[in-house]
């Protein structure tokens, strides 16, 4: 399948994709004005590999700030890898954050809760 | 024609602990050179990073909000939006308005109020709850997270404001302290 690469821009985060070891990463702001149009790409490259095999996935973040419409949108991929790792998926979501920076963790926390697979919030120094 | 009065209006800004005021047409664009200039300027005045992030984040719900607005409502000027941010008695305010219907900016007082009525847990709950309702399929944003986002940021109650104007518009305004 096809991996995506996408830049970041002020108010989009960098996207990466690799579809043979199973990763996703995202990596600075989001909060484009159309969160599910930028969106719409990942979140068919995510439904794709998760219908195409049964492999682990693992989701790295270094995400800052998310506006209500990106927070959405990362709502609704996290629902759907939980709907997997219900089914048996090894899922797991890395999110790093600058310890300095209380609010990115507590962002992390919100949806968290919601997961029951592998959620780890880690702060760097 | 006499020349606008600059001393006057910066000393009503330095009065009023006016960091930033922006009054025009917004664009995408300018929602974030005037949001990078805000994130510089706390930076500057060294304010917490975690304050810093509220504020950043109030000032894009609210300009995201009047720019989606304009484009749904198709009014006349309703992107034409007032931006100001001040810190005083040690917070910083964050307040925006724009032009709207009448009968769309008194859902909004209403919105407001309802909202302005909960503490951070009933707050946290409905912003779940929000975040779990399917989405419109027409909308392009918003998500209607937006103002409950900006309550739970909010140190105190948000302040809205609609002064009625001519031809069933009004002026919509909301004043978040962080």
């Amino acid at each position: 399948m096809k991996d995506l690469k996408i830049v970041s821009t002020q108010s989009t985060p960098l996207i990466e994709t690799d579809s043979h070891r199973g990763v996703v990463y995202m990596e600075g702001d989001s909060y484009p004005e159309n969160s599910f149009e930028f969106y719409s790409e990942l979140v068919a490259w995510v439904t794709s590999y998760l219908k195409d095999n049964e492999r682990p996935m693992t989701v790295e973040l270094a995400l800052l700030y998310l506006n209500t419409s990106s927070i959405k949108v990362m709502m609704d991929i996290f629902d759907e890898l939980e709907e997997h790792h219900q089914k048996g998926r090894d899922i797991t979501v890395n999110w790093r954050y600058d310890v300095d920076n209380e609010r990115v963790a507590e962002l992390a926390e919100e949806f968290k809760e919601d997961c029951s697979f592998a959620f780890n919030i880690i702060g760097q120094e | 024609m006499s020349a606008p009065d600059l001393f006057d209006l910066r000393e009503r800004f330095d009065n009023e602990k006016i960091l930033l005021c922006f009054n025009g047409p917004i664009s995408r664009s300018l929602i974030e050179e005037i949001g990078n200039a805000l994130r510089n300027y706390m930076k500057s005045e060294q304010a917490s990073p975690a304050a810093a992030l509220d504020v950043f984040a109030v000032y894009i719900e609210l300009t995201q909000n009047i720019r989606h607005y304009a484009v749904a409502s198709q009014l006349l000027d309703a992107d034409t939006a007032t931006v100001v941010v001040s810190y005083r008695d040690g917070h910083y305010h964050v307040s925006a308005g724009n032009i709207v219907r009448q009968e769309d900016g008194q859902i909004l007082m209403d919105k407001v109020v309802a909202l302005a009525a909960l503490d951070k847990v009933e707050l946290k709950k409905v912003y779940k709850e929000q975040l779990r309702k399917p989405r419109e399929a027409e909308a392009t944003s918003g998500a209607g997270l937006g103002l409950i986002d900006i309550a739970r940021k909010a140190s105190a109650p948000v302040v809205p404001s609609l002064k009625l104007l001519d031809n069933g518009t009004g002026y919509f305004s909301l004043s978040v302290q962080i």
